[in-house]
């Protein structure tokens, strides 16, 4: 019972993480009609940064992880205003722009800081003792974090005009711009916060998992299955998705052991997809 | 509010070595209403889509009110009150017809008393019991005017409508009368109307332009125009046989 409650525990902390990069990569998608082949490449950017102030410039941990945040979502916005935009319209090229993006930005951090994975700590440790369960004091704090962040993309997006009118894009841009709604200006803001919050995640995850060049490659794969599982385009469908993926992965893995656990975890999206194409929350027909 | 004057100035759009349309030039002025028609391919929906600013003429200027706004983007045109409705259905559709209104209230910056004359409308439209719906759940009718609601509520001064009753049963086509003469009413706006059903053209345009082929085949009032000789051939096409004759 205790082993079961324990991998419940690391599911959810998965869960939070996973909707956290998942949310900017259906944001993306839903609002431009892009596929970010570079998320991954932010969440690894936003780890680096954040190495990169706290080992060499010696920034408190807390500050290197708003600059990370900041930063990446800086590239994001700059990386629509000047690439993406050209091209929105072009799904095609759009991939293949976001994929040499990845390329490029994996492949300058290898340049920068090598094949190998850096001491990168994060800076509180121990474990906090609630019953009989041992919880590790960073993943309380970066659960915590995540699903403060989770909530805050949800006021962003439901309560808030930028979230209205992003919204209102995503269901139809041609219609949202003879209302006066302005794409070229509000595209790249999306873009920003979604790779915001790739680099948000990475600045918060890579000190417990690991930091290394290619770290993003998983992540991207796990981001496209969660977005899909959940409905391409969905806020509330990636949310359900990345926890229901999170807690797969965590039982397969403690039951099952690893290379079952991820079988599992593909044959489940395999039948969800079977039984419902568009994703546990996909619209059949979209607008956008 | 005081309706808008387009002015269209020897605008021509090409798409490569294809001429849509040529140095087209008219006028409508504040409060107009002014038909277009002409057969499939003449470039009526290229043309509202070069006036609306979605596409940049090749050649040639618009001026609203005296001011150029040639190749301004849709965005801001809409802003400044020139406003375009959309031949196939256009609206929020994963949001219900209330949110679809809210959003564009909140978007075009109109007053939320505007709500008031849009009651009136929609009953008429019989979209007021069905304003929780979502709007891709409607019957294609309801979405169709509540898409020409949507503009509506961005209080025009210049409505560029395209096709306003394609795809409308005869019975629901007279809500497009009501439609036009309320967004007159209220906001005093001229409108250009591009449709083939010439019983409403007839109805609504004291005016109208023939297009064919991208050139003005014809302007004046639907009487005089519709009895045309050419006006008919290029509706209804000229037979070999006639062309041979002539």
């Amino acid at each position: 019972m205790n082993e079961f409650i324990s991998a419940g525990l690391i599911g959810v902390s998965l869960g939070a993480q996973y909707a956290l990069l998942a949310l900017g990569f259906t944001l993306i998608f839903g609002i431009l009609g892009v596929v970010n082949f570079a998320h991954g490449g932010f969440y690894v950017a936003g780890g680096y940064i954040a190495y990169g102030f706290v080992s060499h410039l010696g920034v408190p941990y807390v500050i290197a992880v708003l600059l990370a945040t900041l930063a990446t979502g800086a590239i994001g916005y700059l990386f629509e205003l000047f690439l993406v935009e050209r091209i929105v319209e072009d799904h095609l090229a759009t991939l293949m722009l976001t994929l040499g993006l990845y390329l490029t930005m994996s492949t300058g951090v290898l340049v920068a800081f090598g094949p190998e994975s850096p001491q990168f700590q994060f800076p509180i440790s121990g474990s906090l003792q609630i019953g009989k369960f041992h919880l590790p004091i960073e993943n309380i704090v970066v659960l915590s974090i995540c699903l403060l962040a989770i909530a805050t993309v949800y006021l962003l997006m439901y309560k808030t005009d930028f979230g209205r009118a992003l919204r209102a894009l995503a269901d139809d841009r041609q219609v949202a711009a003879a209302q006066g709604l302005r794409p070229r200006l509000l595209f790249p803001l999306a873009f920003g916060v979604a790779c915001g919050l790739a680099g948000l995640t990475g600045a918060l995850v890579t000190p417990i998992l690991s930091l290394a060049p290619h770290v993003g490659d998983p992540v991207l794969a796990t981001s496209f299955l969660i977005v899909i599982l959940g409905g391409l385009g969905s806020i509330g469908g990636a949310t359900i998705a990345a926890f229901l993926v999170g807690l797969v992965e965590a039982y397969s893995s403690v039951y099952l052991g690893g290379s079952k656990g991820a079988l599992a975890l593909f044959v489940l999206v395999l039948i969800v997809l079977v039984v419902r194409p568009s994703g546990l929350f996909g619209r059949e027909v979209r607008g956008a | 509010m005081q309706g808008g004057e387009l002015r269209v100035e020897n605008i021509s759009k090409r798409f490569g070595g294809l001429r849509v349309f040529t140095d087209l030039s008219f006028k409508i002025a504040p409060a107009e209403i002014l038909g277009v028609i002409g057969p499939n391919g003449a470039g009526k929906t290229t043309l509202i889509n070069v006036i609306c600013g979605k596409l940049a003429p090749s050649s040639g200027q618009i001026l609203l009110d005296g001011r150029p706004v040639t190749g301004k983007p849709v965005h801001e045109l809409s802003r400044r009150g020139l406003v375009r409705s959309f031949q196939q259905t256009n609206t929020f559709k994963s949001a219900t017809v209330r949110e679809n209104l809210s959003r564009a209230i909140r978007f075009s910056g109109s007053p939320i008393s505007i709500w008031d004359r849009l009651t009136d409308l929609l009953k008429q439209f019989d979209l007021a019991p069905r304003l929780d719906e979502p709007s891709d759940k409607l019957p294609y009718g309801m979405q169709k005017m509540l898409g020409l609601l949507l503009a509506y509520t961005t209080r025009p001064k210049v409505l560029l409508l395209d096709e306003p009753a394609a795809g409308l049963e005869r019975r629901e086509r007279t809500q497009v009368d009501v439609f036009v003469k309320a967004a007159q009413a209220d906001f005093g706006c001229s409108v250009l109307i591009v449709e083939h059903d010439m019983d409403l053209i007839r109805r609504l345009c004291p005016q109208i332009l023939v297009l064919d082929a991208g050139h003005l085949l014809a302007a004046g009032t639907p009487e005089d125009v519709l009895s045309r000789r050419d006006v008919i051939d290029a509706y209804m096409g000229v037979g070999d046989d006639e062309e041979a004759a002539a």
